[in-house]
C-alpha cells in the first residue's frame, strides 16, 4: 500500500522528538492523574431528560500553541498515526482528521479521549504508550489543521 | 441445501457431455504449436477460489460463445448489505451458491434450485471490529473453500471457521492470528486432503509472516511454517529444502541485519495452488517490513518469494525470491498457476506468476528454476531477469531508501503491474493467460520507521500517476511459453478484477468503473459489457445451474486498495469526507461503494 507521511525526519531526529515529547516529569504525572478519566461527552450524544451527565472537564494545556502543534505533527509521524490516517491526517484506512468532521467529537477533550483509550475499528489506545503531554500536543496539532472549504459538494465541471 | 439429482440436472449432464464430445471432436481450434490435453467434462461447479488445484479459473462450460455472448442479461441480483471491497468470488456446490461478505464476514447460502434463489440460511460470526482498522487496505475477504461438506473461510480478525455446508451450523472456529500484533486474515483458506492452509496479512505492521496447516475435521493447528527466520522455523529440513539458486543454510535469518526478520513482514494474503503428483503446495509471500529498505540490509529472504511446501507437515521443499531486498513493496502474493507448456520444444511442468514487479515468470514447478521472465507491463526498475542466477538486474537509480530522498518515476507502482487481488485465468485450449493489469508509475520517498506494536510499520510516501500511453490499465492475453503479449484491451482505469476463461473461448473480467465484460479469448474483441452498479474488484465465475444452463456470477463492490486510493468513492460516513486522489480525480464520478451479487445468463 502507498503511504503518505508528512515529515521525512532522520531517525535520530525522531528519537529526539519522541524523547522530548514523551519524557515524563512529576508535573506531567500530576497532570495526567488530574486529567484522567473524564466523562465521554460530545455533541452527537443525546442526554435523557435533556440533562447532561456530570463529568470532569478536560482542558488542553497547549491550546493554540503553535510550537506544541509542531511537536504534535512530529509525533503524528513518530507514533505511526500517519500510517492509518495518512500524511497530514487526510484519511487512509483510518478516517480523515482534516475534514472538520469527527466521529467521536472534535473538542480537545474528546480528541484526547479518542487517542488515550482508542476507538472501535482498530484505533489503538495510546494512553499506555505516551504521556499526557504528548497526547495534548497531538490534539493541538489536529485542531490546527484547516478543513478544506469545498468538501460537502464535489464537482467535476 | 438440496442434494438430490433432479431430472433437470441429469438432463444438463447429458447435454454437457454431448457438447463436450462435440468440442473434443472439433479439429483445429486449439493452437497447433502447443500441447493439447484431453479435458474431462466440467462438473459445472465452483468449489474453490481458483476453480481447480492448478488455479486456472478455467471452466469446461461452453454454452456462452463468442457468437451469442451479446445476448447475456442479468437474471438475479442480491445486495450483501455491506459496503467494503468485494474481492473474492462466490462458490457453487450442489446447486447452492455461497457468498462471504467483507467484514463482518457474513456467509450466505442461496438455493439455486428454486425460483428467486431464496436464502437457505446465513451464518453471522462474531468478528472484532478492531480488525477493520488493522487490515491495511479495507476489510476485504477473498472467499471460501468447499471441502468434505464444509465451507471453510477466514474471519478478518484472525480466525478460521468451518461451517456445515447443508445446515449452516458452525463446526469449528480456530484462532490463527493476533490482531493486536498487526495480523489480519482476509485470504481464502486452501484445503488439501485433511489440511486447511491459511496465512495472515500484516506487511504494513511488521508481522513475522507464516502459513499454518489446520486439521480439516477439528480445526486444530497441526503445523506453523514461517516465511522468514532460521531454517527450523521455516520447516526447512536439512537435505529436503533445495532451492534452485540459493544453497546456504538459514538464509531466512542471515539475509537480515540484527534479527530484523522477527518483524520483517512476509505476509501471506493471496492464493494457493497444489500439484498432487509432486505433492507440493505453492504460494507467494508479501513484502519485507518496513518499506524503507535501509533498515533491513540484505536479500530479506524469503519475502517476495514463491514457497513450495508439503501440505501434510508443512516441510519446505524449495523457494525462489522474485525481488531480493525489495525496495518498492513488490509483494509476490499473486497466484501461481500450474500449467504444462511446450517450451523450446519440450513439455515442461511449470507454474506461471504475474508479479507486482511487472515481470511474468514461468518456473519449473518441481525445481524452482526460472525458464522465462519477461515484463508484461511497462517497468523500469530492472533491466531484465538473469536466468543464470534467477536475480533481477536492477537499475540502481531506482533503488529507494531514506538516504536517497524522493526517487522519481518508478514503474510499476507498489499496487503492482498486476494486483495480486486479481487472479489470472489460463485456458488449456488457447494456451494463453488472461491478465488484469495496471499501467501506473510512482515516486517513492522512504523515511525511517519505528515499530510500535499494534501500529503501522511502513516508512514510505509513494504518490502514483498514470504510466505512458494515456491509460491506467489493460486486460491482456499472455503467452507464458515465450513471454509475449498476444493482445490487449486498454482501459481508462487500472483493471482490478479476477478472470474466468471458458471452453467456448470466452473470457470475463470486470472494470474499476463497474463494467463486466465478455471477450473473445482468441482475438481480444469485446463481445458484451454490462454496468453492475459499483466497480468490480472481485473475480467472475461460471457454473451450470440446476436447469442445465450456464451462468456467470460476479460481485460488484469497489474497495480494497481503492477504499484508500479513492476515498471519495464512499458516501457512508458523514465524519469522513475526502478529496479525490490526484491520479483518479474522476473515478467517483463513475462509481461508488456498494456490495452486490450479480448472476447473468443467455
Amino acid at each position: 500500500m502507498t503511504r503518505t507521511t508528512t515529515l521525512g525526519l532522520p531517525a535520530a531526529a525522531v528519537v529526539f522528538i519522541l524523547a522530548a515529547a514523551c519524557r515524563g516529569t512529576h508535573a506531567d504525572a500530576a497532570r495526567a492523574q488530574r486529567d484522567a478519566p473524564p466523562a465521554v461527552r460530545y455533541p452527537s450524544h443525546i442526554s435523557a431528560g435533556g440533562t447532561a451527565p456530570r463529568g470532569a472537564a478536560l482542558a488542553n494545556p497547549y491550546a493554540g500553541d503553535s510550537v506544541a502543534a509542531a511537536g504534535g505533527a512530529a509525533l503524528f509521524t513518530a507514533m505511526n498515526c500517519d500510517g492509518c490516517h495518512g500524511g497530514g491526517g487526510t484519511g487512509w484506512v483510518g478516517p480523515s482528521l482534516d475534514d472538520g468532521r469527527w466521529r467521536y467529537g472534535g473538542t480537545a477533550g474528546e480528541i484526547y479521549m479518542s487517542i488515550y483509550y482508542g476507538r472501535r475499528e482498530g484505533m489503538p489506545a495510546f494512553g499506555g504508550a505516551m504521556p499526557s503531554n504528548g497526547i495534548w500536543k497531538l490534539v493541538t496539532y489536529l485542531q490546527s489543521l484547516q478543513p478544506p472549504n469545498d468538501v460537502p459538494t464535489e464537482s467535476w465541471k | 441445501m438440496k442434494w438430490q439429482r433432479t431430472t433437470a440436472s441429469m438432463a444438463a449432464a447429458c447435454v454437457t457431455a454431448l457438447i463436450w464430445a462435440a468440442i473434443a471432436l472439433t479439429p483445429g481450434r486449439a493452437a497447433g504449436a502447443h500441447v493439447v490435453h484431453a479435458q474431462p467434462p466440467d462438473d459445472g461447479e465452483w468449489t474453490m477460489p481458483g476453480k481447480d488445484y492448478a488455479s486456472t479459473r478455467y471452466s469446461g462450460l461452453s454454452q456462452i460463445t463468442p457468437d451469442n455472448a451479446a445476448h447475456l442479461h442479468p437474471v438475479w441480483t442480491f445486495s450483501t448489505g455491506v459496503l467494503g471491497g468485494h474481492e473474492g468470488q462466490p462458490l457453487v456446490v450442489h446447486n447452492t451458491m455461497y457468498v462471504v461478505t467483507p467484514y463482518p464476514n457474513t456467509l450466505y447460502a442461496f438455493d439455486l434450485s428454486k425460483p428467486d434463489y431464496p436464502l437457505e440460511w446465513k451464518y453471522r460470526p462474531a468478528v472484532s471490529p478492531n480488525a477493520v482498522g488493522v487490515a491495511c487496505c479495507d476489510a476485504v475477504n477473498r472467499g471460501a473453500f468447499y471441502a468434505d461438506g464444509k465451507i471453510v473461510y477466514n474471519l478478518l480478525d484472525g480466525h478460521t471457521v468451518a461451517v456445515d455446508a447443508v445446515s449452516g451450523k458452525q463446526l469449528w472456529l480456530t484462532t490463527i492470528a493476533d490482531v493486536s500484533n498487526g495480523e489480519t486474515t482476509p485470504m481464502a483458506p486452501f484445503v488439501v486432503k485433511n489440511r486447511v492452509l491459511v496465512g495472515a496479512s500484516g506487511g504494513e505492521f511488521g508481522i513475522h509472516g507464516w502459513v499454518k496447516g489446520l486439521d480439516l475435521q477439528t480445526g486444530h493447528v497441526a503445523w506453523t511454517g514461517y516465511n522468514i527466520g532460521p531454517d527450523s522455523e521455516l520447516l526447512a529440513k536439512p537435505g529436503q529444502f533445495k532451492p534452485f539458486y540459493d544453497h546456504a543454510a538459514n538464509l531466512g535469518a542471515s539475509t537480515w541485519p540484527n534479527n530484523a526478520w522477527q518483524t520483517g513482514g512476509a505476509p501471506v494474503w493471496g492464493w494457493m495452488s497444489y500439484d498432487s503428483t509432486l505433492d507440493l503446495v505453492y504460494y507467494g509471500t508479501g513484502n519485507p517490513s518496513p518499506y524503507n529498505p535501509e533498515q533491513r540490509a540484505g536479500d530479506n529472504k524469503w519475502t517476495t518469494s514463491v514457497m513450495a511446501r508439503r501440505p501434510e507437515d508443512g516441510s519446505l521443499v524449495w523457494a525462489y525470491q522474485f525481488t531480493p531486498h525489495d525496495s518498492w513493496d513488490f509483494d509476490a502474493a499473486a497466484e501461481m498457476v500450474l500449467a504444462d507448456l511446450r517450451i523450446d520444444g519440450k513439455v515442461r511442468k511449470v507454474l506461471v506468476h504475474f508479479d507486482k514487479n511487472g515481470f511474468a515468470y514461468t518456473i519449473d514447478r518441481a525445481t524452482g528454476q526460472v525458464l522465462v521472465a519477461q515484463p508484461f507491463v511497462q517497468e523500469n526498475w530492472a533491466k531484465h531477469i538473469d536466468l543464470e542466477t534467477g536475480r533481477p538486474v536492477v537499475d540502481s537509480s531506482k533503488l529507494t531508501g531514506a538516504s536517497r530522498g524522493n526517487v522519481k518515476d518508478i514503474c510499476p507502482t507498489l499496487e503492482g503491474g498486476k494486483s495480486p487481488n486479481s487472479p489470472v485465468a489460463y485456458s488449456p485450449r488457447t494456451h494463453l493467460f488472461y491478465v488484469s493489469t495496471s499501467n501506473m508509475c510512482m515516486d517513492y520517498q522512504a523515511v525511517p520507521a519505528a515499530r510500535i506494536r499494534g501500529t503501522p510499520y511502513i516508512g514510505a510516501n509513494s504518490p502514483y500517476y498514470p504510466g505512458a500511453g494515456g491509460y491506467m490499465g489493460a486486460f491482456e492475453a499472455w503467452d507464458a511459453a515465450v513471454g509475449r503479449k498476444v493482445w490487449e484491451i486498454k482501459e481508462r482505469y487500472p483493471v482490478w478484477s479476477g478472470v474466468v476463461a471458458t471452453a467456448s473461448d470466452v473470457v470475463f473480467y470486470g472494470t474499476l468503473d463497474g463494467y463486466l465484460r465478455a471477450v473473445d479469448a482468441r482475438t481480444g474483441k469485446i463481445l458484451w459489457s454490462f454496468k453492475v452498479g459499483s466497480g468490480i474488484v472481485g473475480n467472475p465465475i461460471t457454473y451450470r445451474g440446476p436447469d442445465g444452463k450456464q451462468y456467470v456470477a460476479v460481485y460488484a463492490g469497489i474497495g480494497g486498495d481503492w477504499f484508500l486510493l479513492a476515498g471519495d468513492v464512499r458516501s457512508d460516513d458523514p465524519a469522513d469526507v475526502r478529496a479525490p486522489a490526484d491520479f483518479v480525480k474522476d473515478l467517483a464520478r463513475h462509481t461508488s461503494r456498494g456490495g452486490l451479487v450479480w448472476i447473468f445468463a443467455l
